[in-house]
Order: structure tokens, then C-alpha cells, then sequence
């Protein structure tokens, strides 16, 4: 269980939580990865004790290409936490990702066509080193995909 | 239950709602059971079963002794947030058929106008997978969560921010006939609507339920002892409930733009024997304004996708086919998980609703949502 922290620092993920600590270190590493049961092939995400379809526990972190579309997205124009007021405006979105449509991943959008983001968009990751113990995954709008 | 109407709703109560009340919320939540039992008629001694949403063993019990319940005691939790609300006359229905409990006293108040001033995500943020995998990227708190159901109900259907508007425009004039809404003085035209700023892009701050203090109430009995209670009785004719796959994400839904009253509708239907076609109003989890659309959808009220052509029609304002949240709802008049819509609901069906009032209502339903979880309640003037 993550620890529950003040609001104000509330915007960074506990990298020490167990459950997501492949997700981080993968991140680190600059892959995205996600668990995956080894014994039905479904991805368990989020995270969980056991898969839901099959009830295997074994969900080794395993790479996937990083590359979705744009399932849904919103620009948020007031920092609902005091550690995201330097991003304000910022698109956030959730990112279907190439792999399985149960993969969703919410994300910051990064290089927004003009024209603004659109549900479809191609999107691939990119990872933003915090600090030496976090780095986060963001998507970047690809044109022409 | 169901067409029998062995259950019915004798007493509501509400405290007045607020931005904040210089009481705490349990004196809230004691004045609006008293409220209750006072508008039923029935002395607090009479009451043998509580169901308190939300409320730990102290409260429960702080309640309890204050109104002097005493000997057989009945008392049950189930669900989270509205869905507990609006489910609560299907557990108080159960226990008094199978003779645990007489007069079951309903009590939900909520304070979050004084104790989450610009925090109303706490219980997201407690959710370790939330805190790990959407708040650090910006997906948080409610506003976004449901924000972006909204963009992608536009982009798949059409549906304008004038639609969206046009629920928060209607909710403020139900305000302004009401009693006691904190809106109810706050005009709001659909010009006013669209020029105002984006907060979670398409939500506006007009798009969003207010955040208030303050507690309702009400009494289910047995259809028998409710002929000797002093108002008309409202009876319990079907209470409905179901559960998302996706739990308590909404990002990961596989159907993303439905609710679970997709499965609480049809059962409460079924065990009431009724159909979308009968029912004369609603009260909906307006949250936000999509999510009106959505359980409009949902509930077989108008086609998939169709939510914003239903409302841009007129179908959901006082006098129109399917008026929603007479009252106001918790866009404009309070967020109290939906306890001022099972208020309502009932006040409609005693036709005592006073300028809100739904001509000959006959039937109503209540919808109560708490992501993961859904229940629908539908109401019945008399015991047929």
C-alpha cells in the first residue's frame, strides 16, 4: 500500500509501493513495461494480486512498444494539486495503447498539434526524469501514423 | 416489494443545505433524522433499525442513544457513497420483511463544504493504484475523471458543450423553485454558460456539483403501519444494483462511457414492475453534467448517444417529458449523495413539491452512483 502523503507532494508516486515498482524501474531504464500473467498472456492492469481472467499470480514486467492513440483526453486549466501548477494548462490524457485496448495509460501530452489533441491521435512515449529515484512516462503526439 | 408495496417511505427530513454550517455534521445528521420522524409522526422510540451511510460505530450509536433507540436494534451497511443512499430502502425493505426491524431510520449527511475545502479527490488519492498510475500525470481529481468522459461522449456522438450546458442551465431554474438550494439564487442562461472559463476542458465550474454541508433523512416502515402514518405513503417498488467489471477505475472501463445502471435499471424495473415509459421523473447522480446524458442513456430514457439531443429538447426541465432532479440535484442544490434526491422524490409523489412540482406524479426514480457501484430506486405514490 502506497503510503498516503500530504496533498502537496501527492503528485510524485511512491516508486517504493511493490505492486508498480516494475513500472518505475522500467521507466528508469527507459522502457515502458507492464505486468503480464504467465500463465494466460492477459495483462493485469492495473496492477492486481491475481489475474482477473485466469487467477495466475505470476505478472512479470514486460516491455511493450510504447506506441497508442489518444482513447480520451482533457486540458486542465487549474492545478488541482500545488506540484502540477507549473504545467497549468496541461493536456492529461488516457493512451490506448497498441498492445491490448485494455491497456490504457493516463499521460501528459506532449508536442499537441495545433489544432489541438483529437481522440485517434498516434501518441508514443517519451520519459521525463524527476530525479534520480523517478522518471515518468509521457506521450507525444505523432503525425502521420 | 415490487407491485405488493409491502415498504414505503413515511418521513424525510433535510437540514437547510449550505456552503458550509456552523454545525458539525452530526448535529446535522440528528436534526435531519428528527426532521424525518417528526414529518412521519412517529416518536424516535419507534425507530428499531438505522441505516447510517458513511457513519463509523460512534456516530452510529452517538445517533442512536440521542434519540433514544432502545431493546432490538437493527442495522446494516452496504455500498459506498449514493449507491448506499439510494439502496438503503431495499435493505430497510429486507430487514422489515423478514421481521428484524418495524421503522428503519435512513441518515446520510455529508460536511464536505467545511472538511474538504479544495480537496474533494482525498478518496482517490488514498487508492494506491491512482496514486501510483493517474494523479502523477495530471488525471485527478473527479473533475478530470469525468471530464474526459464528456470529450470522448462528444467526439463519439456530437454532443455540444450547449448540451452540457443546457443540464446545468435547467438544474439552476429547478434551484430557483425550490426550498432550499444553494443555487437557488444564482440565475445561470446558457449564455452566461459558455462564456464562462474552462477548468478541465470541456468542464466548466457550472459543469460541476456544488460542494456543501448538510444531512437528510427518511423512514421506511411496512405498507401496513404506513396506512396509519400521517403522510401519503411513498412505496418502495423496486430497488435495483450493480457493479462495473473495470471496479473502481473509471480510466480502464471497457465500456467507458456507461455506468452500472446499465444493470441496476433493468432489475429495478423488473421487480417493480415497470418500464422506462412509466416513470413520470428522475433523480440522477448529477455529479457532472455529461454524467446526466450518460444515466440517461443508460437507463433506457433515450437511445445510446442521444443523451444530448434528449436534453437539448426540453425533455428534462419542469414540465417536460422526463423532468430531472426537480429540485436542483447536486448541480444546484446540494451534495449530499443523493439523499436530497430520495427527498425529493418523495416530496414529488406526496404532490407536495410546491412550485417544482411534477404534475400527477405518479412514479419516480432515483438513481445513485458511486463509480464502481450504481443503484436505482423507484417510488410510488400510495400503496396502490
Amino acid at each position: 500500500m502506497a503510503a498516503v502523503r500530504a496533498p502537496v507532494d501527492r503528485h510524485l508516486p511512491d516508486v517504493d509501493w511493490p505492486a508498480a515498482r516494475g513500472f518505475w524501474e522500467g521507466c528508469r531504464a527507459g522502457e515502458l513495461r507492464l505486468p503480464r500473467c504467465a500463465d494466460c498472456g492477459r495483462w493485469v492492469w492495473y496492477p492486481a494480486p491475481a489475474c482477473p481472467g485466469c487467477g495466475g499470480e505470476r505478472h512479470p514486467w514486460r516491455r511493450v512498444s510504447g506506441r497508442g492513440r489518444i482513447f480520451t483526453w482533457v486540458r486542465v486549466h487549474r492545478a488541482f494539486l500545488p506540484g502540477h501548477a507549473a504545467r497549468v494548462p496541461y493536456v492529461t490524457a488516457l493512451i490506448e495503447l497498441e498492445e491490448d485496448p485494455r491497456l490504457r495509460l493516463a499521460a501528459f501530452l506532449r508536442d499537441v498539434p495545433p489544432d489541438g489533441p483529437r481522440i485517434g491521435l498516434a501518441v508514443e512515449v517519451v520519459f521525463e526524469r524527476i530525479d534520480e529515484r523517478i522518471t515518468l512516462p509521457a506521450f507525444r503526439c505523432v503525425t502521420g501514423r | 416489494m415490487g407491485r405488493a408495496r409491502r415498504a414505503a417511505i413515511v418521513g424525510i427530513g433535510e437540514t437547510p443545505y449550505a456552503r458550509r454550517s456552523p454545525q458539525p455534521l452530526a448535529a446535522l445528521c440528528l436534526a435531519a433524522a428528527r426532521a424525518a420522524l417528526a414529518d412521519a409522526g412517529l416518536l424516535p422510540r419507534a425507530v428499531d433499525g438505522i441505516i447510517a451511510p458513511g457513519a463509523g460505530y460512534e456516530e452510529l450509536h452517538e445517533l442512536a442513544r440521542t434519540l433514544g433507540v432502545t431493546g432490538q436494534f437493527f442495522s446494516a451497511a452496504s455500498f459506498s457513497g449514493a449507491t448506499a443512499v439510494v439502496a438503503a430502502p431495499l435493505l430497510a425493505a429486507l430487514a422489515i420483511e423478514a421481521g428484524l426491524a418495524s421503522v428503519v431510520l435512513c441518515v446520510r449527511g455529508l460536511a464536505w463544504g467545511s472538511e474538504r475545502r479544495g480537496n474533494v479527490g482525498e478518496t482517490h488519492a488514498e487508492m494506491a493504484n491512482k496514486a501510483s498510475f493517474e494523479i502523477p500525470f495530471g488525471w485527478y481529481p473527479q473533475i478530470v475523471h469525468f471530464a474526459g468522459m464528456a470529450r470522448r461522449h462528444m467526439a463519439l456522438y456530437g454532443t455540444t458543450e450547449a448540451q452540457l450546458g443546457t443540464v446545468a442551465v435547467t438544474m439552476r431554474r429547478h434551484a430557483a423553485l425550490a426550498q432550499n438550494a444553494v443555487l437557488g439564487d444564482r440565475p445561470l442562461t446558457l449564455a452566461d454558460y459558455l462564456a464562462s472559463p474552462y477548468l478541465a476542458e470541456p468542464y466548466r465550474a457550472a459543469d460541476c456539483c456544488v460542494v456543501t454541508d448538510g444531512a437528510g433523512a427518511f423512514v421506511v416502515t411496512s405498507a401496513e403501519r404506513a396506512r396509519d402514518c400521517r403522510q401519503v405513503p411513498v412505496a418502495v417498488l423496486g430497488v435495483g444494483t450493480g457493479v462495473s467489471e473495470d471496479g473502481p477505475y473509471s480510466s480502464l472501463r471497457a465500456d467507458y462511457l456507461v455506468t452500472p445502471a446499465v444493470h441496476a435499471g433493468p432489475r429495478a424495473f423488473a421487480m417493480a414492475g415497470l418500464a422506462p415509459a412509466d416513470v413520470d421523473f428522475v433523480a440522477l447522480y448529477d455529479n457532472f453534467t455529461a454524467q446526466v446524458l450518460i444515466q440517461l442513456e443508460d437507463l433506457g430514457f433515450c437511445a445510446r448517444g442521444e443523451g444530448g439531443p434528449f436534453v437539448e429538447s426540453g425533455a428534462i426541465a419542469l414540465g417536460g417529458a422526463l423532468p430531472v432532479n426537480p429540485s436542483g440535484g447536486q448541480l444546484a442544490q446540494a451534495f449530499v449523495l443523493m439523499m436530497n434526491g430520495v427527498c425529493e422524490s418523495v416530496r414529488q409523489l406526496r404532490g407536495a413539491a410546491g412550485r417544482g412540482q411534477v404534475e400527477g406524479a405518479e412514479v419516480g426514480l432515483v438513481g445513485g452512483y458511486s463509480g464502481a457501484e450504481y443503484a436505482v430506486l423507484l417510488l410510488g405514490r400510495g400503496l396502490g
